[in-house]
């Protein structure tokens, strides 16, 4: 019960006047991003990444979080009203959510989608509060070894889990590996790769290169495909679903809960993957099957109850054992570390304050971004006339003057744009960028465990498998590989994200 | 270009052979130390041959397995971007954040042929203000707003 005592305490911090402005402030931000398609949530945070050095570590990754969890709430309200995803993990709403306003039913389908984010974002919290201090007490057992496999397993994974060419994502991890290289060894001293450039002796910043890869790669891309959304004229009326629906809802809620809390937690998860497992499963146990893709309530409450989840959960790994298990949970740890905070098992008892602060914050900023949502999506719906073209000026000037001011570095500014450069590249030739990224974020930590197994064992590799935790994570990530070069698996993956298209 | 079944995958690969060669480059005059003290050149360089192996194996994927096509280009989105983000890093040190965002502003407005005058210089007169507003005068970071201004 000691958890509950904690978050108490989380909502004592949570609850302080600042925290519930910087939660409103990111939960609005989330939900703008999350509204308009052009931008996802993942591009939205690195921009924004430099102006939390302001705030304090608590406040600063409440915001974020904010974002996070709040563009899920977004991202299906378009793609209710207008068939168009605002985000990766609303592509499944659209089938059902847009269908039920067609059918004239927006106001139920959003109330919906909302309602069931806000249960899954209640059990979610619970979650974290109930399994994250178990699980850190566990990660505090780790020694060098364990943690090195344990990276491995979480890089791994995270392939299996995300789309696309397996090989390809292997290459994307290390070369994120490498540029991690870049900088004064922590070890020797000696310098990496740096080109000589001073401004590269503290090894090549996180914000220029997740806001380049992510930021400014999307941005050229939209550029291109700048088409003008004709934005459905539907009186959103009616908000509250009928019985029959909520009949409905329930159970359906229930199960996309339980279904993106554990696809959150594990590694290379998130609220994507939960979305699109949620809308599978649900249409196989329906017993009316053939109503999903024509309006089922169902298939909007499950997927939007899972992406909501499994974007909570998801911190889970990252509190507990400092592994960020997707490219958003490495924005999140670079967040952290720049306030100078390791992410990992002590989080919980050195910051607790950051800590239950931020799982209380959770609660807080669900119910607001119920209040955010349903009385104003009218205003939501009108920020979609915005055109793009005026907006990418701006996005880019905020990516410009953010990089620039971290550390008044202008080289930043020259590596944003080399990156982004990259991250166009690596869009059009369909390589996802986001491993590449949480490598990045991995990879000093890796070596140094690498490092510091091989001292411990006077330089026998053989440590990574006889130490019984380490080479469970090994088999684990072997078994993870092997799986998703079976070709039946490979299909039923092919097929899991076919829905995207 | 009948041999190569997949010119995305062809491309990616040497894109990561060339990079990590640079990277081996880079990382050779760095000791590697032995297994139980590894020196700062063992992982980059342990990295780069796996990367080259990696690279070599999604080339030889491209040319045996069907992929799409390439996606057409446009140049000229991607000069206007990247020329706008290099004008900012060439100008906000010297001649200050007006002139860089407004510039930034106006460089990548070029990206899209149909955008106004007049829509562009709103929006960089608009974000000049902002941004000097918030950064300067709302956090008081260190930024030179005129040409003829202080870094603080």
């Amino acid at each position: 019960m000691d958890s509950f005592v904690s978050l108490f305490h989380g909502f004592s911090i949570a609850l302080q006047p600042a925290n519930i402005l910087y939660c409103l402030l990111g939960t609005l931000v989330g939900t703008l991003i999350g509204v308009l398609p052009g931008i996802g949530p993942l591009s939205a945070i690195a921009i924004l990444l430099p102006i939390t050095f302001y705030l304090e570590p608590t406040s600063a990754l409440i915001m974020l979080a904010g974002i996070y969890y709040g563009a899920q709430y977004g991202g299906s309200t378009s793609a209710i009203l207008l068939n168009l995803p605002g985000e990766n993990s609303s592509v499944v709403t659209c089938l059902d959510g847009h269908q039920m306003a067609r059918q004239g039913r927006a106001g139920p389908a959003l109330a919906v989608a909302a309602l069931a984010s806000l249960c899954a974002g209640v059990a979610a919290t619970f979650v974290i509060a109930l399994f994250a201090p178990p699980i850190s007490q566990v990660a505090l057992m780790f020694g060098p070894a364990e943690y090195f496999s344990l990276m491995v397993l979480g890089l791994i994974a995270a392939i299996v889990l995300a789309h696309g060419s397996v090989l390809k994502a292997l290459g994307m991890i290390v070369l994120g590996l490498l540029l991690g290289c870049v900088g004064t060894d922590v070890e020797s001293g000696a310098l990496r790769m740096a080109l000589g450039l001073p401004g590269l002796f503290d090894g090549i910043g996180f914000v220029p290169l997740a806001m380049g890869l992510f930021g400014v790669g999307e941005i050229i891309r939209n550029i291109e495909n700048d088409r003008h959304q004709s934005v459905m004229q539907t009186r959103v009326r009616d908000l509250w679903p009928s019985r029959d629906d909520f009949r409905r809802f329930w159970p359906a809620t229930g199960r996309g809960t339980l279904i993106g809390c554990i696809l959150g937690i594990l590694p290379g998860g998130g609220a994507t993957l939960g979305s699109f497992a949620a809308y599978t499963i649900e249409k196989k146990v329906s017993a009316t099957p053939e109503r999903f893709g024509k309006g089922a309530v169902e298939g909007v409450a499950a997927p939007e109850a899972a992406n909501n989840a499994g974007a909570q959960t998801s911190f889970i790994p990252l509190l507990t054992l400092g592994i960020p298990s997707n490219a958003m949970m490495a924005l999140m740890a670079g967040a952290l570390m720049i306030h100078g905070i390791t992410p990992g098992p002590r989080v919980i008892t050195s910051n607790p304050d950051v800590f239950w602060g931020l799982i209380a914050s959770m609660l807080v900023g669900n119910a607001l971004l119920v209040i955010i949502n349903l009385p104003l999506v009218g205003i939501w719906v009108q920020l979609l006339r915005v055109p793009y073209h005026l907006f990418y000026p701006m996005i880019l000037v905020f990516c410009c003057i953010g990089v620039f001011t971290v550390n008044n570095s202008v080289l930043d500014v020259m590596l944003l744009m080399v990156f982004g450069f990259f991250g166009y590249l690596f869009i059009k030739w369909h390589c996802e960028p986001a491993p590449l990224l949480l490598a990045f974020v991995l990879g000093p930590l890796m070596e140094e465990n690498l490092r510091r197994a091989m001292q411990v064992s006077y330089g026998d590799p053989a440590i990574f498998v006889t130490r019984p935790i380490s080479a469970v994570l090994l088999l684990a990530a072997l078994g993870c590989l092997i799986l998703v070069l079976l070709p039946a698996f490979r299909r039923t993956r092919e097929v899991a994200f076919q829905e995207e298209n | 270009m009948s041999r190569i079944k997949n010119p995305n995958d062809v491309m990616v690969g040497l894109v990561l052979i060339g990079l990590s060669v640079f990277a081996l480059v880079l990382a050779w005059p760095l000791k590697p130390g032995t297994l139980d003290a590894m020196g700062p050149g063992f992982f980059p360089r342990a990295l780069a041959f796996l990367e080259i192996g990696f690279g070599l194996a999604i080339v030889a994927q491209g040319l045996t397995r069907v992929g799409e096509p390439f996606e057409r280009w446009f140049p000229r989105q991607i000069f206007f971007v990247l020329a706008s983000i290099g004008f900012f890093a060439a100008t906000i040190d010297r001649l200050g954040a007006v002139v860089a965002i407004a510039g930034t502003v106006l460089v990548s407005c070029l990206a899209r042929r149909e955008t106004r005058i007049i829509e562009a210089v709103l929006v960089a007169a608009g974000m000049a203000a902002f941004v000097v507003l918030v950064f300067r005068v709302g956090l008081g970071l260190p930024l030179r707003v005129w040409p003829w201004g202080n870094v603080y």
